[in-house]
C-alpha cells in the first residue's frame, strides 16, 4: 500500500495562522478516518458502503456458508501460505509487527507476504462481506458484528492447534456474550464508554458517578458550552437503555418505548451528536460535557493537562464494553497463516509493541505487566473488573431491533 | 441545462434543413448514463420494492411495505424540514447570487474574467475542506461569536449558511451567461421612452434572465436536498436531512430496502420540481425568448 498520508502542503500564511492551519489538519484527518479516532464511522465509510451496496446486489445475502459444521481440525498438517489478506481499521497495528511477522522462521520460510486493506466502520466491513467479499484471511470486527457474523455462518471456527499462545490470554476473555464457545474470535483489544466534563464550567452539586447522572447533567449545563453525546443507533439508544437500568440489547417494547422517551426528555440539552472530531474539540477546551470512550478519553486529558480542568469518570452501573476481534472469514483463502498471525499477536512481546502504538489494553497478563507504570495502574487505560464487571457488550441480536434502535436513533436526532 | 430548452423541434414537411450528425457519437454518453446511472437506479428500486431478510440482506419480492413504512410522521417531517431548508438555502442564493452576476455583467469589462475566476477558485477545493473552514469560522470561541455575538454553530443558521456558500458558485454562472448574452441597448431604449430603471429592469433584464435564475436555482436546489456533510458538520448532527436519514438505514439499520425506499420517495419529491421546470423552460421557448 502506497502510504501518501505525509504529504507536505506548503501554505503561505502569517505564522500566526498556525494554529487555525493545524485545527483545520487535525478535523480533516479525523474526518478521513486517519489515527485519531480509531472506532470514527462516518462519511468516508458512508460513501464505500454505499458503493459496496450497489456493486454486489446480486450476492447480497450470499455470505453464509457451511462454516459451523466444519470439524475443529480441518486444517491440521496443512502447509503455511504464502500470502496473508488482513481487512483491518486504518492504522489499527504496529508497522514492525507485520514486518517481524514476516521474518518468523516459518513464514520466512514459506516466503509469506501480508497486505493489508482498511475499512472505517463495522458497516463497511459487514456491506463488504454481505455482498459476497472474499479473499480476506484476517477481518477485526467489533462485537456486534462478531455476533452478526457467527450468526450469519460468515465465520471459520478456529482451530486453536494452530494458536498455542491463546494460553497467554486472559481466559475470562475466551467466551463473550457475542461468541458464547468462544470459537470464533479471540480479543484484539477492549475499551469502555465513560464520560468527562469541563470542571471549571459545570459544576455538580453532587459527584457524577453513573451514566445516569451525566445524561441528567445535560439540560441544566447545555446553556453553558458544549455538550456532545456520542453518534450511531448502536451507541446512543443500548447506552441509554443501561442509564435506566435495562439491558443494553433489550428488545421489550415498554422498555424501548421508556428509552426513548429519556433521550427525547434529554434532548434539548445536547448540542452535538457526534463520535469523531471531539477529541480535538475537546482537547482544546470547546467541549464542557460529554461522553467519550476510554482511549479517547486518556489522550483529552493529557492534552488537557496543563489547564488540569476536565474531569473524567468511569461510571458505576452499567455502561459499555466494547471489543474488537480477530477472526477468519469462512472463505478465507490463507487460514493457516491466519492462524499463524493471531498466534503471533499473542505473544506477550508482540502485545507489549501493539499497545503501545494503539494504547489501548490487550488482555495478556504477561504483556500488561511489561507495561509502564503510569500506563498499567491507569483505570482509564486498564479498566478494573469492579467496573467492567458492571458493563455490556453492545450487539446486533436481529435485525428488527437494530431497525428499532435506527428509527429511535433518528427520532432523537430529528427532535 | 439551458440546452434541454433549445432542443430541436421535429418539422412537419418532410424535408430537413437540419444538420445530420452521426448517431454513435451519443454512444460514449449513452453508455456511460447506463451503466453508471441508470445501473444504480435500477439497483436502488428494485431494493425499495424488496424486503428485508437478515442483516443487509434482501429478499426479492415486490411489495410496497417500504413506501408504507416511509409514510410516518419521523420521515415526513424530514422531509419537510429539508425541502424547506433546500428552498431557503435557494432563495437565499437567488438572493445573494442574482445581483453579484449582474454588476459583473454589466459594469465589468476588464475585470469581468478575473471576477468569474475569483468565484469559481473556491470550487478547486475540497468541498470538505470549505464547510471546515466555515466551522472555524462559526466557531464559539471564533471572531463571530466571541465580537459580535453571532453564536449559531450546530444550529439551523449554520446549515443555512453552509448551503449558501458551498452552492453560490452554481448559481451564478447560468445567470451570469444569461445576464451576459442580454442586449442592453434594449436598457437604454426603455429609458428613452420613459421607464424607470426599476420598471426597465423588471420588465425587460429579469425577464430576459429569467431561465438562468430558475435553472441556477434548481441547480442549487437540488444538490441542497440531497445534502449529507453540511447538516452533519454545521448541524452537530442534530439537524437532520433526508440524506443523514437514509445514510443512517444504510449504515446502521443496515437495512436496505427501506433506505433505497427513502432514496425513491426523495427523488419522486424532487422531481415534481424538475417537471415545473421544464414546463416553464418549454414556455420560455414558445415566447422565443
Amino acid at each position: 500500500m502506497k502510504d501518501d498520508r505525509n504529504e507536505h502542503l506548503n501554505i503561505l500564511a502569517p505564522r500566526s495562522m498556525r494554529p487555525k492551519f493545524d485545527y483545520l489538519h487535525r478535523e480533516v484527518q479525523d474526518l478521513a478516518g486517519m489515527r485519531v479516532n480509531r472506532r470514527a464511522a462516518l462519511g468516508i465509510g458512508g460513501l464505500a458502503l454505499l458503493a459496496a451496496a450497489c456493486g454486489g446486489s446480486t450476492n447480497a445475502g450470499g455470505g453464509g456458508g457451511g462454516a459451523a459444521s466444519q470439524p475443529a481440525d480441518a486444517l491440521k498438517g496443512k502447509p503455511l501460505e504464502d500470502q496473508l489478506v488482513i481487512y483491518n481499521w486504518s492504522e489499527y497495528d504496529d508497522p514492525s509487527t507485520y514486518k517481524k511477522f514476516e521474518e518468523l522462521p516459518a513464514e520466512s520460510a514459506a516466503g509469506l507476504k501480508t497486505h493489508e486493506t482498511y475499512y472505517s466502520s463495522n458497516d463497511e466491513l459487514l456491506a463488504k462481506l454481505h455482498a459476497g467479499g472474499t479473499g480476506y484471511d484476517i477481518v477485526v470486527p467489533s462485537q456486534n458484528a462478531v455476533g452478526e457474523l457467527i450468526q450469519e455462518g460468515g465465520l471459520m471456527k478456529l482451530d486453536f492447534n494452530l494458536i498455542p499462545n491463546i494460553k497467554n490470554l486472559d481466559p475470562k476473555f475466551r467466551k463473550a456474550s457475542f461468541d458464547p464457545t468462544g470459537e470464533f474470535h479471540v480479543i484484539k483489544d477492549f475499551g469502555i464508554t465513560m464520560f468527562f466534563y469541563q470542571n471549571t464550567v459545570v459544576k455538580p452539586s453532587t459527584e457524577p458517578k453513573t451514566m445516569k447522572d451525566f445524561y441528567n447533567l445535560l439540560n441544566a449545563n447545555v446553556s453553558k458550552g458544549r455538550t456532545n453525546v456520542l453518534d450511531g443507533a448502536e451507541e446512543v439508544v443500548p447506552l441509554a437503555a443501561m442509564a435506566l437500568g435495562y439491558s443494553a440489547n433489550t428488545d421489550d417494547q415498554a422498555e424501548l418505548d421508556d428509552t426513548q422517551k429519556f433521550l427525547l426528555s434529554i434532548r434539548k440539552g445536547v448540542t452535538t451528536i457526534s463520535s469523531f472530531g471531539y477529541i480535538n474539540d475537546a482537547s482544546a477546551g470547546k467541549i464542557i460535557l460529554s461522553q467519550g470512550w476510554n482511549g479517547d478519553v486518556r489522550r483529552i486529558l493529557k492534552a488537557r493537562k496543563k489547564e488540569g480542568d476536565i474531569t473524567a469518570v468511569l461510571p458505576t452501573e452499567k455502561s459499555e464494553v466494547w471489543a474488537d476481534s480477530w477472526c477468519v472469514p469462512a472463505t478465507a483463502p490463507h487460514p493457516v497463516a491466519a492462524h499463524a498471525w493471531i498466534n503471533w499477536l499473542l505473544e506477550p512481546t508482540t502485545a507489549v509493541t501493539e499497545m503501545e502504538y494503539h494504547s489501548y489494553p490487550i488482555p495478556i497478563p504477561a504483556a500488561l505487566d511489561q507495561m509502564p507504570a503510569e500506563t498499567k495502574n491507569d483505570p482509564i487505560f486498564n479498566v478494573p473488573s469492579t467496573y467492567t464487571d458492571n458493563y455490556e457488550y453492545i450487539l446486533n441480536p436481529n435485525p428488527q431491533l437494530v431497525n428499532a434502535r435506527t428509527k429511535i436513533y433518528q427520532q432523537f436526532k430529528a427532535a | 441545462m439551458a440546452a434541454v430548452a433549445t432542443a430541436v423541434k421535429p418539422r412537419k414537411s418532410g424535408r430537413s434543413f437540419a444538420p445530420k450528425y452521426p448517431k454513435w457519437l451519443t454512444l460514449p454518453s449513452l453508455l456511460y448514463y447506463s451503466i453508471f446511472f441508470l445501473g444504480p437506479m435500477a439497483i436502488l428500486a428494485v431494493f425499495s420494492v424488496s424486503i428485508q431478510s437478515g442483516f443487509g440482506s434482501v429478499e426479492y419480492t415486490f411489495s410496497t411495505s417500504q413506501f408504507a413504512q416511509v409514510n410516518d410522521s419521523l420521515y415526513i417531517t424530514v422531509f419537510e424540514r429539508t425541502l424547506l431548508m433546500a428552498a431557503t438555502g435557494s432563495l437565499l442564493t437567488i438572493a445573494v447570487g442574482y445581483p453579484l452576476a449582474y454588476w459583473m455583467a454589466r459594469y465589468l469589462s476588464t475585470y469581468k474574467m478575473l471576477a468569474l475566476l475569483v468565484i469559481i477558485v473556491p470550487f478547486w477545493t475540497s468541498f470538505l475542506i470549505r464547510t471546515y473552514a466555515l466551522k472555524i469560522i462559526l466557531d464559539s470561541h471564533g471572531y463571530l461569536a466571541q465580537d459580535l455575538g453571532i453564536n449559531i454553530l450546530y444550529t439551523k443558521y449554520a446549515v443555512g449558511i453552509g448551503l449558501v456558500y458551498n452552492y453560490l458558485p452554481l448559481f451564478i454562472l447560468p445567470v451570469f451567461a444569461s445576464l451576459e448574452r442580454m442586449d442592453w441597448t434594449l436598457i437604454e431604449a426603455a429609458t428613452d421612452l420613459g421607464a424607470k430603471p426599476f420598471t426597465a429592469f423588471k420588465d425587460i433584464t429579469l425577464r430576459l434572465t429569467m431561465p438562468g435564475v430558475v435553472t441556477g436555482g434548481l441547480l442549487v436546489f437540488i444538490p441542497m436536498c440531497g445534502e449529507y456533510i453540511i447538516p452533519n458538520i454545521l448541524g452537530g448532527g442534530k439537524f437532520e436531512f433526508v440524506g443523514n436519514i437514509i445514510g443512517d438505514t444504510f449504515g446502521d439499520a443496515q437495512n436496505w430496502p427501506f433506505g433505497s425506499a427513502l432514496s425513491i420517495s426523495l427523488m419522486a419529491a424532487l422531481s415534481v420540481f424538475v417537471v415545473i421546470y421544464i414546463m416553464f423552460a418549454t414556455r420560455e421557448e414558445q415566447f422565443g425568448a
